[in-house]
């Protein structure tokens, strides 16, 4: 345990002596906040309460598309430097290793997440917010960004260069996000069709923007998550069979 | 303390480590020398438990690198080739990051950061960060992360390369410090640099050892060996056609001057050949002005013994 909060300690440290949280940030901040400053005005305008769900929907595209930035160094780079072998050599369990990087990576997340709740400090002053709508909606948020984190994760392990890794988990995500438009074009019920529409983000996270947490997808999800952690894991012990 | 048996690792289409058997005892200083490709850093890749060996076995202070590896990773200190450190770090903060991922108490890690710092003297740049530092002394950074949990076992892969003259003596001589309460185990594909650290020289080539004992037992079975030099008067072609026909003459190199001839002539397997090339002059009527035995020098026999191709003089 111990080992495991030193791991995640240092690796969240590269995150702010790099560019990649600040850019990330900055990217958040400022279109999430243009999509609240609309919400904000047509509220105004029609006289109604503010719709936060469009902001949190904005939220979870930034976070799907900025994930390669977050999640390509994680072990190509230590790879490419050859630091994974002096890490690897010190008593540290593969799965420590994975896991304190996946978790630096969800506290990124969820630091940034916290900066955007000031959205919500500004709604409260004029007006009523749906607490269980936003709680779930954040919750959403950070499940959507801990099954891209761990893909990303995932393929930073496989990839030999940062680079590479990074526009591997930009297609993915990208498909992950405009599955349900392809699975449009195909012939309804046909597998691939279903499967598309299945792991489409958006859709998987309306349900949370409306405040429902339905239980097969949480639990689709949160295996997703688990499978790809696993997989890096063993990806990482490879060496040592291959 | 290291004990290696029949230990082979394959790579898709690559024999890096051949049946590698040998032991090192406590408190030795062992040298594994050999060209590049000979297998070193790959058997020290397994006995640090990055890999994984495809056979064989190697046992580290009595644990298997295998079985009981995370035994072996707590008593072992690895300084890789590469020395690839966290560079965005800071000198001490990195060591109080290694201090911590190996278990060393909370109480301890800064005065056993302290100590590894003076032992490697960069106690005066415990504040720079590492990427701002030259290679000799991130050197001493990677040095000094090995010895931080005071390892039973030191490895160390080529600690001396890149190193300029200045800062290869003060490694050597820091890890002839070592040597008094570490084993250790380091490479090099140089010599002279194993000569003057190592107690033992294990010399591999191919994945496999090829000899091994103190350096001064390795340079007398090696310089046994060594070519006879001849100065003939005479026709240098006819010369060297008649000596070529000696029996156990490998090869010979001719250079002439006018009318006198010198001839190196490498034996087959150590022979001594200077009766028969004396008689084989004088059968052909040639006089001969020189007759000696070259030794090898420590540097060809090695050069010899790993295939690598040789230059001797005059070729």
């Amino acid at each position: 345990m111990k080992t495991f909060l030193a791991l995640t300690r240092r690796e969240l440290g590269v995150y702010f002596v790099s560019p990649m949280a600040y850019i990330i940030l900055t990217a958040l901040l400022a279109i999430a906040g243009g999509m609240f400053f609309i919400a904000m005005r047509n509220a105004a305008a029609q006289q109604l309460p503010v719709d936060f769900s469009q902001t949190l929907a904005v939220i979870v595209y930034i976070v799907v598309l900025t994930s390669p930035l977050v999640t390509m160094r994680l072990i190509a780079e230590e790879k490419n430097k050859g630091t994974l072998e002096i890490m690897l050599t010190a008593p540290i369990s593969d799965a420590a290793f994975v896991l304190a990087k996946f978790a630096a990576a969800m506290v990124l997340l969820a630091y940034l997440l916290v900066l955007t709740l000031g959205y919500l400090v500004i709604i409260s002053r004029y007006g009523l917010v749906d607490t269980g709508a936003v709680v779930c909606g954040y919750f959403g948020v950070f499940l959507v960004g801990a099954v891209i984190y761990s893909i990303g994760l995932f393929v930073s392990s496989l990839c030999g260069s940062q680079i590479t890794a990074g526009v591997i988990t930009l297609a993915l995500a990208l498909l992950l996000v405009i599955a349900q438009l392809i699975a449009g074009t195909l012939a309804e019920g046909s597998f691939c069709n279903e499967v598309l529409a299945y792991i489409d983000i958006p859709t998987n996270f309306g349900d949370f923007l409306r405040g429902v947490v339905d239980r097969t997808r949480l639990v689709y999800l949160t295996s997703v998550i688990a499978f790809f952690l696993f997989l890096t894991t063993r990806i990482l012990e490879s060496r040592r069979w291959r | 303390m290291i004990e290696v048996s029949n230990l082979t690792k394959t790579y898709p289409g690559v024999l890096a480590v051949d049946e590698l058997s040998f032991k090192v005892e406590k408190g030795e200083i062992v040298g594994f020398l050999g060209p590049n490709g000979a297998g070193k850093s790959t058997t020290m890749r397994i006995l640090t438990c990055f890999l994984a060996p495809t056979s064989g076995s190697a046992r580290l202070s009595g644990f298997d690198v295998v079985e009981q590896s995370m035994d072996v990773r707590r008593r072992v200190g690895y300084l890789p080739e590469s020395n690839a450190l966290y560079t965005e770090m800071r000198v001490e903060e990195y060591l109080l990051f290694r201090a911590r991922l190996r278990d060393i108490p909370s109480g301890d890690r800064r005065t056993r950061v302290g100590e590894v710092l003076d032992k490697v003297r960069l106690a005066d740049r415990r504040r720079s960060i590492i990427a701002h530092l030259s290679k000799g002394l991130r050197q001493r950074v990677g040095l000094a992360d090995a010895i931080l949990h005071r390892p039973e076992i030191v490895i160390l892969d080529e600690p001396t390369i890149g190193l300029d003259p200045t800062q290869v003596r003060d490694v050597r001589e820091l890890i002839r410090g070592l040597g008094q309460s570490h084993t250790v185990l380091l490479s090099s594909h140089i010599l002279s640099e194993v000569e003057k650290v190592c107690g033992r020289v294990l010399i591999l080539n191919r994945g496999r050892l090829v000899e091994s004992g103190t350096p001064d037992e390795i340079a007398n079975r090696l310089m046994k060996t060594g070519r006879v030099r001849l100065e003939i008067r005479g026709d240098g072609r006819t010369i060297k056609e008649a000596l070529e026909k000696v029996p156990g003459v490998l090869r010979i190199l001719w250079s002439g001057k006018g009318d006198l001839q010198t001839y190196l002539v490498e034996p087959k397997d150590g022979l001594d050949l200077r009766p028969q090339l004396m008689r084989a002059s004088a059968a052909g009527g040639w006089d001969v002005y020189e007759l000696g035995f070259e030794r090898l020098s420590l540097e060809e026999a090695f050069a010899i013994l790993t295939e690598a191709p040789s230059k001797g003089p005059g070729a």
